[in-house]
């Protein structure tokens, strides 16, 4: 059996999907939820091999769900958005439904799906971390605190560490992991509130208190909330443009 | 013979006079001098008020030829006439040239007023156009579901759609509409999300007596709708109440839209809620800013509209 979940905070369009699964018995659906919060708690729990996946949702999109993911599994993306077809092939999505669709072109994309789960050894399932944010474009980050998730609006992020595959944010509430480069974080936000000042530091411009000389070439960055930002030469030269100085 | 002469040179003082001032009014409404060719706006009306003083002396000294007495006064006083004359042109000019500024000014905002309105109005239905592909095609999908399970349903939303994409359509020309039709459009517009989203949204309308006759401008009350239906209804679970109250206050026409929204995942009011489209509108037809209200207690987010209405 194959188990599949579908994701839909339209009661007739998650209708729909069953309805067009009927025909093959051995797909097996698990569950169908509204919303991404409770879809992570479901793939948690079914450990799904399929979700059929809706973009915008209440809570978190499709795709700020799959970036939480591990091992996600694979993925049918189903939405009346044209325009998402492109970061929805970044994340590794397995087809791209356009609501609405055909019964036919249904049957296609789970024609693909049943070729890559029959040759499931040589299908590499996409790797978390890849993020398909819109580059400049992030108003908010979703991470997981243990096993729920917790929505931080970017304005709130105070500075941002890179640490090792993981980035540490920090915010006013405290410290966040997400597995992600800061390289992808640094391209995901509004490169006129965030910059990058050190190889391994992000700082939100809004939180700097001000700058001083440290040792020779290097400055410290002092933020409101008092910590104090290693600055490399480069970094320095950014701030220099992004500030105005 | 001395009342003639006086009558005859005050005339031909005051049309020379009148012809000079016409004459620098001609010029410096359409020559405005820069810093270069400054001096232009002193020495023209002096050189002008001097020549026109020297004409007039010539020509009444040639007029009563036979009078010494006359020729005498004419001779004396031609500084006195100039430096009225000077005075009176130097003080004309610099009128002139503010003037003229002044109208380039009110020429360049009315442009540039122009300008602002198109641009506003092409983001106005950008912004429209985000919403609306999105909503038909989900309604459309919706309606694809209900063909087999419920096509009496199917039919009620294929009917439903067409009516209110009528509507629309129809209003997207106009500037102003009557609240009978805004109301109608968005009894319709409810009706269809409900087909989508079950039965979790409920509408808590209320309209006061005699609202539905007045005109308002387009394009304001159903944003705020839109606006209430995105954060309250596909941005939240469970039920959801939108409620909507009309009513006529003094001059201004009142709508206050209330809706639920998730602060876990959303922006608080004021920054994230994409009213700024209303707002702008708003400036631009009534020329004020305080027209709009935005509040956000707990998860209710909450705004209030006031549309000046004559009588």
């Amino acid at each position: 059996m194959i188990k599949t979940l579908i994701v839909d905070d339209e009661p007739l369009a998650a209708g729909l999907i069953k309805e067009f699964l009927a025909p093959y018995p051995q797909f097996e659906v698990v569950a169908t939820c509204q919303d991404g919060f409770e879809a992570f708690k479901a793939i948690q729990y079914h450990q799904p091999d399929l979700i059929f996946l809706d973009i915008q949702m209440p809570k978190i999109t499709g795709f700020e769900l799959l970036e939480l993911l591990e091992n996600p599994p694979a993925v049918l993306f189903t939405t009346a958005f044209e325009q998402y077809a492109v970061q929805a092939f970044d994340a590794k999505g397995l087809d791209y439904l356009v609501k609405p669709f055909s019964e036919a072109r249904f049957a296609q994309a789970i024609a693909r799906f049943l070729i890559q789960h029959q040759n499931a050894a040589g299908y590499s399932a996409p790797s978390a971390g890849n993020s398909p944010l819109l580059p400049g474009k992030s108003s908010r980050l979703v991470v997981r605190v243990k096993n729920e998730l917790k929505v931080i609006q970017v304005q709130e992020v105070r500075y941002v560490e890179a640490d090792d595959d993981y980035i540490s944010i920090h915010t006013g509430e405290g410290k966040f992991l997400k597995k992600m480069t800061l390289k992808q974080l640094e391209e995901s936000l509004d490169p006129e509130k965030f910059a990058r000042v050190h190889r391994s530091f992000l700082v939100n411009l809004q939180e700097v208190a001000g700058i001083e000389p440290y040792e020779k070439e290097s400055y410290l960055l002092r933020l409101r909330s008092g910590q104090k930002i290693p600055v490399s030469k480069s970094g320095y030269a950014r701030l220099r443009q992004v500030l105005g100085l | 013979m001395k009342e003639e002469q006086a009558l005859v040179d005050a005339f031909f003082f005051a049309l020379f006079f009148l012809g000079g001032m016409l004459l620098l009014d001609r010029v410096f409404r359409h020559f405005t001098p820069n810093r270069k060719n400054g001096p232009l706006l002193v020495l023209f009306p002096l050189l002008l008020s001097g020549g026109l003083v020297w004409a007039h002396g010539q020509l009444l000294t040639w007029w009563f030829d036979k009078e010494t007495d006359y020729q005498e006064l004419v001779s004396t006083s031609f500084f006195y006439r100039w430096v009225v004359f000077a005075l009176a042109f130097q003080l004309l000019a610099l009128l002139a040239v503010v003037i003229s500024k002044l109208a380039g000014q009110e020429e360049l905002s009315r442009r540039e007023g122009q300008l602002l309105q198109l641009s506003k109005e092409a983001e106005l239905a950008q912004l429209r156009q985000q919403l609306r592909p999105h909503f038909l095609f989900n309604s459309l999908n919706s309606i694809h579901a209900l063909v087999l399970a419920s096509p009496q349903r199917a039919r009620d939303m294929v009917l439903l759609l067409s009516d209110f994409l009528r509507g629309t359509l129809r209003t997207e020309g106009q500037s102003w509409i009557s609240m009978a039709d805004e109301i109608k459009y968005l009894s319709m517009y409810f009706d269809i999300e409900r087909v989508r989203f079950g039965h979790r949204l409920l509408v808590d309308l209320e309209v006061e007596e005699g609202v539905e006759a007045l005109k308002i401008p387009a394009l304001l009350i159903q944003p705020l709708v839109e606006n209430a239906i995105k954060y309250g209804l596909y941005g939240t679970l469970g039920e959801v109440k939108i409620s909507l109250r009309f009513r006529k206050e003094g001059n201004y026409f009142q709508v206050s839209v209330e809706n639920p929204f998730d602060g876990q995942v959303s922006v608080p009011a004021g920054t994230g809620f994409g009213l700024s489209s209303v707002e702008r509108r708003l400036f631009l037809i009534f020329g004020r800013t305080d027209l709009l209200e935005k509040s956000a207690a707990k998860d209710l987010f909450r705004v209030h509209l006031k549309i000046p209405v004559a009588g």
